[in-house]
């Protein structure tokens, strides 16, 4: 197991590595001078050229990208141009709340998700099994924007009940939780549909192994054969997925951010964009690349520790 | 008779509701006092007011520091006294001013002086700071200091915005020496040293909002009304008009596409607000282009544009049409266009150019507003046989296409869609058409002595009839060149409840610390 983590380590830190030196190497094709956006129409020629320097813009792109590598080894993202203030102090700031919202969203997700889909399973061809389909297929049919649109003039605007924008006061936990509600429901929302297909799907195919029928035949109760037996091993592809779910979710926030004007790596780095910002943009990317590298290896880990087969084979 | 029957369930239950209602908050509005929320579209980058990055930072720079004058309220452009008891041009070069005694820096920094006013507008001024705002100053000698409150200022040439944008303007605000001194490089960003206007900051959390609390050591006179003004930076209007409805903001700019929506369905508690906005949009043709180098082409192009349809189309009847680049109420403003819509001439005109068949791109940023204009153009312009692709750019590349110094998209740069937002004085809107601004903001690539030469002169012409004039005679030269087709000032609306009483300049812009309460 340790062989088989430590490899997956080494594996995810070169993902790491190259995806960061492909996005470096995009940001300074796409066209845009970022000395231009941010000075504006007043600047003077010496002072573009000046902010130039300062951005490092003037130097060969291999230069640059050793300049990047080196500095964060030293665990410095380098500095916001236009507010001169670190960027590692706005990946503090955005990184927990956007992580935050994903886990939320996906978690509650999770929560009705699988249970429904192993109800689902165990009911199979029933009435509530059919409604259960045609729910899922719904949810995961409805775009996330509109969802979150809708939820937002239903219980923000029509019935007061749940704020509309902002993350909550700071240090207020109970705010926090308040204003996490609305975005985490319009992410999370087409996941439970998602989760609930998928271990049905995977449910079914246990639910028929010989294990199983072994089990019913010795007279175990179904409760004990579908949570015990069929649930734990259905449930694996589930944690894959969830892994990469978590990646996914924390660049699809992105609209979430936008929509309900909540802080966090989607809407920073949308800005970054725009403005060309380039030490915010590789900030937020990079510590979105190792999030989502990190959820992965996390979850191939776990479905190692259920499934020795796994570690066989990297 | 009924008897409680309280079961082991219904405690917990009522627990657990207590338990919530503890973290979430009872709502907050009772305990609020006399809090103002409004949105600022943008979250603050630079308070330093030579170093302002846009509206969004100025917006609070203003409720921070003073200035010797400052931006009339209303409907009419003007300025009044503010930090300056008295303040009087005794010829076209020198400015007197005497400051109101007892006027406070925060943090212990003393009385503001005529020696920060002498440190801010030379700062300003000195090339070597780099600020973006040394134009506002381009004719500032120096700033004579006479006593602890008295000073004048002294122009090396008469500068007519002088009174318009630099004192009143962000270039014109009073930053306290002693307080700046003790920074390195003597600038700061987004925590002010020390303030003198009627509120501070009292915390900020990126992104999510910024508290402006009444500053205790305030004595500059007319005093706010708010405790507090919680700003909110919303980039997306549509986001903010939600909030609006969802009662979590007070004051909110909205966008001309709800403008009707709203007015049609009406808040019974709030109230709707609309201006006129100082921006010009127009439709530009590069006219280094080989396919536009034809000034007929160009002519008949402009009269191929339906102006009115494009407006329909872009802002929903909210904007009316421009006749140049100089907004009404503003010295220079023109009463007319010279060119008007004539598809019939336009198709002969690019016959008798030989130009049938046409086939040009138009780049424009990629704003609804803008794809519907541009729609509307692209439709104009097939009716009279010219096939325009259109070209919807992000804003970090848009902003670039026509710099020379960006690369070499500028020599494929065809017909554009541009907007720029100024300050309420014209030489603001016609500086960027200058021949030396040619490859750099001056993406028509339109040059003429004859505006150069009037664009110098309207600098330094104190006389607002004749400044009026030079003006409008520069908008006329600028369409007869055929580059140009006007479309626009834009308008600006926005929404309040009943309860507040706006304080707003003649374009909407919001100055927070005059914000009041409804009689």
């Amino acid at each position: 197991m340790w062989l088989y983590a430590l490899q997956r380590f080494g594996m995810a830190l070169l993902v790491c590595v190259l995806s960061v030196t492909v996005l470096f190497c995009i940001a300074y094709v796409i066209p845009g001078d970022p000395t231009a956006i941010a000075l504006g129409p007043r600047a003077t020629p010496e002072m573009r050229e000046a902010l130039r320097i300062r951005m490092g813009l003037g130097q060969p792109i291999y230069m640059q990208l050793y300049h990047f590598f080196s500095s964060l080894l030293r665990g410095d993202l380098g500095v916001d141009v236009w507010s001169n203030r670190p960027v590692i102090d706005i990946v503090k700031e955005t990184l927990p709340k956007t992580m935050i919202l994903a886990v939320t969203g996906l978690g509650w997700a999770a929560l009705i998700g699988i249970p429904l889909g192993c109800y689902s399973a165990v009911r199979r061809n029933k009435l509530d099994d059919r409604i259960i389909g045609i729910f899922s297929i719904a949810m995961i049919s409805t775009p996330s924007f509109l969802t979150a649109i809708y939820a937002l003039l239903v219980f923000a605007v029509t019935l007061n009940w749940l704020p509309a924008i902002g993350a909550g006061e700071p240090g207020n936990f109970g705010d926090q939780v308040v204003h996490l509600i609305l975005p985490a429901f319009a992410i999370g929302f087409a996941w439970v549909g998602y989760l609930s297909r998928l271990v049905r799907a995977t449910m079914l195919e246990v639910l028929n192994e010989t294990h199983i029928r072994f089990s019913r035949a010795f007279g175990l109760p179904e409760w004990k054969i579908t949570l015990k037996y069929a649930l734990k091993i259905a449930v694996l592809p589930t944690i894959t997925l969830l892994g990469m779910a978590y990646g996914g979710l924390l660049s699809s926030a992105v609209f979430a951010e936008i929509i309900f004007n909540r802080p966090g790596v989607g809407q920073s780095a949308l800005a970054a964009v725009n403005t060309r910002n380039y030490p915010v943009m590789m900030g937020l990317t990079l510590s979105t690349i190792f999030i989502f590298t990190m959820c992965t290896l996390i979850a191939d880990l776990l479905v190692a520790a259920l499934d020795p087969k796994i570690r066989k084979g990297l | 008779m009924k008897t409680l029957n309280l079961k082991r369930r219904h405690f917990l239950a009522g627990s657990a509701a207590t338990i919530g209602l503890g973290m979430v908050g009872l709502p907050t509005a009772w305990a609020e006092g006399k809090t103002l929320k409004i949105r600022n579209y943008a979250d603050i980058q630079n308070l330093d007011p030579a170093f302002n990055t846009a509206q969004a930072d100025a917006v609070i720079t203003d409720s921070l520091l003073l200035g010797l004058v400052r931006m009339k309220t209303g409907t009419e452009w003007g300025w009044e006294k503010e930090a300056a008891e008295e303040i009087e041009q005794v010829d076209p070069t020198h400015v007197r001013f005497k400051l109101k005694s007892g006027l406070k820096w925060s943090n212990g920094y003393g009385t503001l002086t005529a020696e920060d006013v002498k440190y801010s507008f030379e700062r300003v001024a000195n090339p070597k700071v780099q600020s973006p705002y040394i134009d506002d100053w381009a004719t500032l000698d120096h700033v004579e200091v006479h006593d602890e409150l008295s000073g004048t200022i002294v122009l090396k040439e008469p500068f007519a915005p002088l009174w318009t944008t630099t004192l009143p303007g962000w270039a014109g605000k009073i930053v306290s020496k002693a307080a700046m001194e003790k920074l390195p490089d003597q600038k700061f960003t987004t925590t002010m040293p020390a303030v003198s206007g009627p509120y501070m900051i009292k915390e900020w959390v990126p992104k999510q909002r910024l508290t402006l609390v009444r500053n205790p050591d305030y004595t500059g006179g007319e005093t706010a009304y708010y405790d507090q003004i919680e700003v909110y930076p919303i980039e997306d209007e549509k986001a903010a008009e939600i909030a609006f409805e969802s009662r979590d903001l007070d004051f909110t700019d909205i966008s001309l596409s709800s403008l009707k929506t709203y007015k049609d369905k009406g808040m019974q508690d709030a109230t709707i607000t609309e201006h006129p906005a100082l921006s010009y949009v127009w439709f530009g043709q590069n006219q280094e282009n080989p396919a536009l180098k034809d000034p007929k082409i160009r002519e008949a192009i402009q009269k191929a544009i339906d102006v009115n349809t494009v407006l329909d189309a872009a802002y929903f009847g909210a904007a009316t049409r421009a006749t140049g680049i100089i907004a009404p109420g503003l010295v220079g403003h023109r009463e007319a266009n010279l060119t008007n819509f004539d598809p019939d001439a336009a198709r002969e005109e690019l016959k008798a150019a030989g130009a049938e068949g046409l086939k040009l791109k138009l780049s424009f940023l990629n704003k609804a507003e803008w794809v519907a204009a541009a729609q509307v153009i692209q439709a104009n312009l097939a009716d009279v046989g010219v096939d325009v692709t259109l070209e919807p750019l992000d804003s970090g590349t848009f902003w670039t296409i026509g710099d020379e110094k960006s690369g070499n998209s500028w020599k494929d740069l065809q017909l554009l869609l541009g907007r720029f937002s100024m300050n309420p004085d014209p030489a603001w809107a016609t500086a960027w058409f200058t021949c030396k601004q040619v490859g750099v903001w001056d993406w028509e690539r339109f040059c003429s002595k004859e505006y150069d030469q009037l664009h110098e002169s309207g600098l330094r012409e104190l006389d607002p009839a004749k400044r009026g004039e030079m003006y409008v005679k520069m908008q006329d030269i600028m369409e007869k060149s055929g580059s140009y087709l006007f479309l626009t000032h834009e308008a600006t609306a926005a929404i309040y409840r009943n309860s507040v009483a706006p304080a707003l300049k003649p374009d909407g812009t919001a100055v927070l610390w005059r914000f009041g309460a409804a009689a």
